[in-house]
């Protein structure tokens, strides 16, 4: 299946995905056009890692049907580096610890895969620089193991670091809120904020409202127990806010709720 | 046949000019040599490596002055202090930095420094640190050695370059032997490098290395094995180490068939802290074997070791070490892990850890892991666009980082981090 008009980055019809033969996301169905931001919300086990993780490829996640389209492509087909390469990122909820691996060596790798000619040391070395003063983090941190011995917040903010060199078309935060105190999510909204431009689309995946006062959503979507059950405007976050989700059924009963 | 061998060894040493107390230890060393039982399984040091195929009746001094063909250096010429090369028995010194030259540091062939540095080389070549009696190979070392480095470097000396030994062997047998000696104060790096220039013939190399670490001097010497792939190779690698003296080796496997090496730390004095650090990268069949002993025999010392083995094809590794605590050695800190990585399910690695703790307020931990990539590693870096190979190789090299990251000197760890990099993408190392 094509995109529905040029416009649209991301379609998602139809996505059933099982982890270990128990199917976890039952058919999702859902559009990012360029340049929107999209927040998905739901409570805890309801999928949304699941969708997160499936888009990007994950091998233990196995996608039972429906399709997947990026820039007109069918992504099912393509490895998670090939995704990659095409303009797809994700910030993980639980990044991997990469032991002898440095900050700044990766990601100079990581940005190179995806452009044509080799960006030069030094050119490198001001992008990194300038991004990670944006962050306000430590230059210390570029010449540290990845994700080895950070904090929660670190880690979060490496995956925004990641995001902002490797300027990807979709950017998918995975509960990047989680594990941040509210100044250094202002930081990082910032920093997505700033990134926000016309080509770049974003899905927000969250279960508190609360990152959404920074990002502002253009769609909100409502997944429960591996089916999108509702759609709207920014007004379903802060009506989810004040309501949960028990609404919609025993099933979805919030453990923050 | 043996006496016409003794013989040999008596007449080279005299065609050679060296001195009366030299014959004399080689004519003895060949008579332990001689009288010592080669490994078997049943010795505990040997139960994990074969040494059937070595021929032990065969050895012999190698000819004079095998010429192997001339290999590019490991490094520019100029970012070492002292540049001595090695070509079958024969040895230059290709080049001295004004640095050096101004800091008196002598670098010259072993056999060249038993006549005319004559008293400090009769002292302690082959006398306290490998002497013949260590063993067989120890011996036949004694025995046989030519060519060699001397490395003296003056009590309050600081080389800010390394200096530099290259071995190169041809289809000769080859029996290398260095002497380290640092004065009181002094600091210096060394790199030894070994390898081949005929990669595909089979070739012996039985090494002997003694680091005689001067109270409160720091030392680096650091080792790597680039020998054919068809090379048998032994390593005898001990040091001993002063009050307030550092030391770190550094020992790089990457070449060979078949690898020993026997690396000692002895810490004499208080204030003594050693680093030894090993990193394997082995393939294909090959083998290779890493006994290590970190010998606390006084106060308030300290040691820490970092083995490290990525195997790949269906090679295979043995990592034992020794932290041994003497009863008088009490406030000893002594830390020892080996972590093996395995590319495929073809290898194996056999890590065996000991501890002989005589002294009771000691510090000491170890601790060893095999793993295999984990996936979900390949996955995060794939997610950042890095293929399956770029992936695998980023890991392997994270892998050794921990292991270049604890050699001092940016000239010899970039020199080693190619190495590893040229055989990980399976062109030929240097
Ligand atoms: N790798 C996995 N192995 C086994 N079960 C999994 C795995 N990933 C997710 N699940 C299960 O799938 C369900 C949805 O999980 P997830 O997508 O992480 O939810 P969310 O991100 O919405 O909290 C949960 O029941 C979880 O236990
Ligand atoms: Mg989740």
């Amino acid at each position: 299946m094509t995109a529905t008009n040029g416009q649209t980055t991301l379609s998602i019809r139809d996505l059933h995905v099982s982890v270990e033969d128990a199917e976890i996301l039952r058919g999702v169905t859902l559009d990012i056009p360029a340049g929107e931001v999209h927040a998905l919300m739901g409570p805890n086990g309801s999928g949304k890692s699941t969708l997160a993780n499936a888009l990007m490829g994950h091998p233990a996640y196995d996608v039972t049907a429906g399709q997947v389209h990026f820039k007109g492509q069918d992504v099912l087909e393509l490895e998670t580096d090939e995704r990659a390469r095409l303009g797809m990122f994700l910030a993980f909820q639980y990044p991997a610890e990469i032991p002898g691996v440095r900050v700044a060596s990766f990601l100079r790798l990581a940005l190179n895969a995806r452009r044509e000619t080799e960006i030069s040391v030094m050119a490198f070395r001001r992008l990194l620089m300038e991004k990670m003063q944006m962050l306000r983090m430590d230059p210390k941190f570029a010449s540290r193991y990845l994700n080895e011995g950070f904090s929660g917040g670190e880690k979060k903010r490496n995956e925004i670091l990641q995001l902002a060199v490797l300027e990807p078309e979709l950017a998918i935060l995975d509960e990047t809120d989680s594990g941040l105190d509210i100044d250094a999510l202002r930081i990082v909204a910032d920093g997505v904020n700033r990134l926000r431009g016309s080509d770049l689309g974003v899905l927000v995946i969250t279960h508190y409202q609360r990152l959404l006062n920074y990002i502002e959503p253009d769609r909100v979507h409502v997944l429960i127990d591996g089916r999108v059950v509702e759609s709207g405007g920014k007004e379903l976050a802060e009506r989810l806010e004040a309501e949960g989700y028990e609404r919609y059924g025993a099933a979805a009963a919030s453990e923050d709720a | 046949m043996t006496s016409t061998t003794r013989d040999l060894i008596t007449d080279l040493s005299t065609s050679h000019g060296e001195p009366g107390w030299l014959r004399e230890r080689r004519a003895a060393a060949w008579h332990v040599y001689e009288t010592t039982p080669a490994p078997t399984w049943s010795d505990e040091e040997w139960r994990r490596t074969d040494t059937s195929w070595v021929d032990w009746d065969g050895a012999a001094p190698a000819a004079n002055g095998a010429d192997p063909a001339r290999l590019a250096l490991p490094m520019e010429v100029s970012s070492a202090s002292v540049l001595l090369r090695q070509r079958g028995s024969m040895v230059e010194v290709l080049y001295t930095s004004p640095e050096a030259r101004d800091a008196d540091v002598t670098v010259v062939s072993l056999a060249a420094a038993a006549g005319s540095d004559g008293s400090m080389v009769a002292d302690r070549l082959g006398t306290d640190l490998a002497p013949p009696s260590a063993g067989k190979l120890q011996a036949m070392n004694a025995a046989l050695w030519s060519g060699g480095a001397f490395v003296r470097v003056p009590e309050g000396a600081k080389l800010t370059a390394p200096i530099v030994i290259v071995i190169d062997a041809a289809d000769q047998p080859i029996f290398p032997r260095t002497l380290v000696s640092t004065g009181a104060g002094s600091s210096a790096d060394v790199l030894e490098w070994w390898r081949s220039s005929q990669a595909a013939t089979p070739g012996f190399a039985n090494g002997c290395v003694e680091l005689f670490v001067g109270a409160g001097s720091k030392l680096s010497y650091t080792h790597v094995q680039a020998w054919g792939s068809h090379t048998g190779s032994f390593l005898t690698q001990y040091a001993s180490v002063a009050r307030d003296a550092e030391l770190a080796t550094t020992n790089v496997t990457l070449g060979g068939r078949f690898h020993k090496g026997a690396i000692a730390a002895t810490l004499t004095g208080p204030g003594a802290n050693v680093r030894l650090n090993g990193m394997a990268y082995l393939d294909g069949e090959q083998f290779a074997d890493h006994h290590t002993l970190q010998d606390h025999r006084t106060t308030d010392a300290a040691s820490d070791l970092l083995y490290v083995n990525v195997l790949d094809g269906s090679a295979r590794s043995v990592y034992a070490g020794t932290i041994m605590v003497q009863p008088h050695a009490q406030r000893s800190n002594a830390y020892q892990q080996n972590r093996n990585l395995m590319l495929q399910r073809g290898p194996r690695a056999d890590s065996i850890p000991r501890l002989e703790i005589m002294a009771d307020d000691v510090r000491c931990t170890h601790g060893s892991t095999t793993s295999t990539i984990d996936p979900m590693h390949l996955y995060y870096l794939g997610s950042r666009g890095l293929g399956l190979d770029q992936a695998r190789s980023l890991i392997v090299d994270g892998t050794f980082e921990p292991v270049l990251d604890r050699i001092p000197d940016a000239t010899v760890r970039s020199a080693v981090r190619t190495a590893v990099r040229a055989k990980l993408h399976g062109t030929a190392a240097a």
